[in-house]
């Protein structure tokens, strides 16, 4: 059992190093996406280090003291001064953690005062709708055929985000992002990519038969790409051929 | 371990037909019942569990299709939560407070009686759905509307779901009137509150909870049958009703739940681990109180399920949700302390509970992180956040529950289980359960849902996925293990005596199986820990 607590560290160690130093979190390719992957890193190291004193402190009395005879060990208890030190650590480590959720929190959920894009994101069992307002663009997707979401790089777009039936949400795992799209409930939010590609959409919240392929696209592009895209009235023959999926 | 010593009275074997079983008012029958058949819940919903990863095991399986996968994941969750974790802590209170406290029965015996057979009616009619038109409820164990709503729930497999929850919920709260009651007014001459085993202590703040939480449930099942079969709008948005109504509702009763599932076994490991280290518990006043701020934080935490709904304080939510990590630091440090210059015993029971506390860490180690709205947002129902609440209610709850089961099976049937199997279980589900559950972390930051049938077989999910599958495999040899090891030991010869494992409270100095009104005999009460101190009063707490 210790070695298999052993191996697991090993594993995760291994995993971190091996998958680029993200601890099993992609990066994100969004400005809001830093905020949660800085957020992460930091509960990361903070788990990380608990996790290491305290498997310590459990394995340590299993090896130390076993049982060695039939004789009773002595029948001590309580210890002001460890109860304190046991309650105080913990008390300022969730107000330092706190402290940093604070201040991520309020990096992701800024809105920007003006957004350079804003597109309508409509959920419904089981695909999505994007529109862009003042554009007659309306992309309706099926399970069968995802729809595209595409976003301009560099640019912040502004996701306006409800749903037509039962609950959904919308979930970008390369932005390290979900929002829930509830009928009638507005939800507001900015994603601001910076990089360029194809990224993975789906539906988080369990909303029925489909819901497992409920899938979308979102593709990043130049500011050019998206300005000659919008001009078009959404023809994909607009879009330079771009990579393949992040 | 030191053998049967105790003055202990024989119980009588004319007291056992089966009508005697189903008429009784007697709390450890009911208590036994209510285990017993809490565990044949935990058989079925296991076996569900198997459905779903073999159907996980690789991408794009068709073993079930996706209504099935819907209706298997649904029973799996609502069985698990509802007829297992929370039944099986209701059942070993009921079987064991009367007897730590010196008590010959519950306050209310009947009322009593009355609340299994409402949990086991209860628990028949929601899997009754299987049997009706349209299946089973297929919504998951949170059913939000308006999913589970009559437009698109259209069967009845959803209102059995309803009236069945309904059933367990008011079970539930005569249960923890019941336990409240008891150990307030019936503890035995020198049982003051300050001498309360802890687990004892564990289920009153559960009980409290439970007067606070469960009324929640039964009001938002109510709302939703009116919604589904009276015109009802409470969640129907655009009709004066709110989708997000129905989520604060749920989940004012369903985060109070989560600890309601983990605070008795708290108790239970806060029981085995002073035996087995042969030493008190480290600090008696401090595990009492941090069940007490658990409880009391566990009623400000429910909307941090509702982190990425958009329109909720998070900040709030996310505060308070940290806090808890301080009782549950405390209750950790206690057990470490405890076993500190102790005298370590390596027995199955001991096993499982260095097991919890080695798993349970795990859980609310991201635990605190999904407490972190930031990280949520990515986390929140993906496969990291299953990963979570596995090792909090799996490698948590679970666990203690085979503690609990090795630790009292002798007292309740009066034989002991096989140690040797016993090890072997304890191995089995041990390495079982963190193959099955630590890849879903990382399944989770991949970007898998939790809820879906299928997947695209996208690079390296059939392999994790497949990891787990093994080990939900492994896992399910080492239940079938303890299924074995049970029907055999009703078999054999090895009686357990009054007190097998050198136990302090007061169960261990009656007989196994306690006789009817439980004592002829008790020892003098002047520690949390009486029998202990009958047996060995060269050790016993010195007066002050």
């Amino acid at each position: 059992m210790r070695n298999g607590r052993i191996a697991l560290a090993v594993l995760a160690a291994l995993c971190s190093a091996g998958c680029g130093r993200t601890y099993g979190l992609p990066r994100g390719a969004t400005v809001q996406a830093q905020a949660m992957y800085q957020d992460w890193t930091i509960f990361f190291y903070a788990g990380l280090a608990v996790a290491a004193i305290v498997f310590t402190l459990i394995l340590v009395p299993l090896v130390v003291w076993r049982r060695r005879s039939e004789a009773y060990p002595p029948q001590f208890r309580r210890n002001n001064r460890w109860e304190f030190v046991y309650t105080g650590i913990p008390i300022l480590m969730v107000l330092a953690l706190f402290g940093v959720t604070y201040v991520e929190e309020a990096r992701v959920e800024r809105l920007a005062p003006h957004p350079a894009n804003v597109v309508d994101v409509i959920a419904f069992r089981w695909s999505w709708e994007f529109r862009y307002p003042g554009h007659p663009i309306a992309v309706v997707g099926t399970p069968q055929s995802p729809p595209a979401l595409i976003l301009p790089l560099g640019e912040t777009t502004r996701i306006h985000l409800t749903s037509r039936d039962v609950n959904h949400a919308f979930w970008i795992p390369g932005f390290l992002f979900k929002r829930d799209a509830i009928a009638g409930i507005d939800n507001y939010f900015d994603l601001q990519p910076t990089h360029l590609g194809f990224f993975r959409g789906k539906c988080a919240e369990f909303c029925g038969l489909d819901h497992a392929t409920m899938t979308f696209g979102v593709r990043v592009v130049t500011q050019n790409d998206y300005a000659r895209w919008l001009r078009s009235g959404g023809s994909s023959a607009a879009l330079s051929p771009v990579g393949g999926p992040s | 371990m030191t053998t049967a010593t105790a003055p202990s009275p024989r119980s009588d074997p004319a007291r056992r037909g089966i009508v005697e079983w189903l008429t009784s008012t007697d709390h450890k029958h009911v208590g036994t019942l209510y285990m017993c058949t809490s565990v044949f819940y935990f058989l079925v919903a296991g076996a569900l569990a198997m459905v779903i990863r073999a159907q996980l095991s690789q991408p794009e399986m068709t073993l079930v299709g996706p209504h099935q996968y819907n209706e298997v994941f649904t029973l799996h969750g609502t069985a698990m939560i509802f007829l297992f974790v929370v039944p099986f802590a209701l059942g070993l209170g009921n079987y064991l407070i009367p007897l730590q406290i010196g008590a010959p029965d519950m306050a209310f015996p009947r009322l009593n009686a009355v609340t299994y057979w409402l949990f086991f009616f209860g628990g028949l009619t929601v899997f009754s759905g299987v049997l009706v038109n349209g299946g089973a409820a297929a919504t998951g164990w949170t059913a939000f509307a308006p999913l589970s709503g009559i437009k698109i729930a259209t069967g009845g497999g959803q209102d059995l779901w309803i009236a069945g929850l309904l059933m367990t919920s008011v079970s539930g709260i005569f249960t923890a009137v019941n336990f409240i009651t008891t150990t307030f007014l019936y503890r035995a001459p020198g049982m003051t509150m300050w001498r309360l085993p802890i687990f004892t202590w564990e289920m009153i703040a559960t009980s409290l909870m439970i007067l606070m939480a469960f009324p929640s449930l039964a009001a938002v099942l109510a709302m939703l049958y009116i919604d589904r079969h009276l015109g009802g709008q409470f969640f129907q948005a655009g009709a004066g009703g709110n989708p997000i109504l129905y989520q604060h509702l749920f989940w004012f009763f369903g985060h109070p739940e989560v600890y309601i599932m983990i605070l008795p076994y708290f108790g239970v490991i806060s029981e085995i681990i002073p035996v087995f280290s042969r030493k008190p518990v480290f600090g008696y006043t401090g595990l009492v109180l941090s069940a007490f701020a658990i409880a009391g934080l566990s009623m400000g935490v429910w909307a941090h399920h509702m982190f990425t709904t958009g329109v909720v304080a998070n900040l709030f939510f996310s505060g308070v949700s940290f806090l808890i990590a301080v009782p549950t630091g405390i209750k950790f440090f206690n057990w470490i302390g405890t076993m500190w210059k102790g005298s370590i015993v390596f027995a199955t029971p001991m096993l499982f509970a260095i097991g919890f506390m080695l798993n349970f860490l795990i859980g609310g180690i991201s635990g605190v992180m999904v407490a972190s709205p930031p990280i949520d947002f990515n986390a929140e129902d993906s496969y990291f956040l299953v990963a979570h609440f596995h090792y909090v209610l799996g490698g948590g709850s679970l666990f203690a529950i085979f503690a609990a089961i090795y630790f009292w099976f002798p007292k309740v049937f009066g034989k002991m289980l096989s140690e040797r199997l016993g090890k072997w279980v304890f191995g089995l589900l041990f390495v079982g359960f963190n193959a099955t559950f630590f890849v879903m972390h990382f399944l989770g930051d991949m970007g898998m849902p939790r809820r879906v049938y299928t997947y695209a077989p996208l690079p390296g999910w059939g392999t994790l996925n497949l990891i787990a599958s093994v080990g939900a495999a492994i896992m399910a040899i080492g239940v079938l293990l303890f299924a074995y090891d049970v029907v055999t030991t009703f078999f054999s010869r090895r009686y357990a005596g009054a007190d097998p494992w050198g136990g302090y409270t007061l169960e261990w100095w009656t007989s196994s199986p306690p006789p009817e009104f439980n004592f002829t005999s008790l020892p003098p009460i002047r520690s949390e820990r009486p029998v202990f101190d009958a047996k060995h009063p060269e050790l016993a707490r010195p007066k002050g």
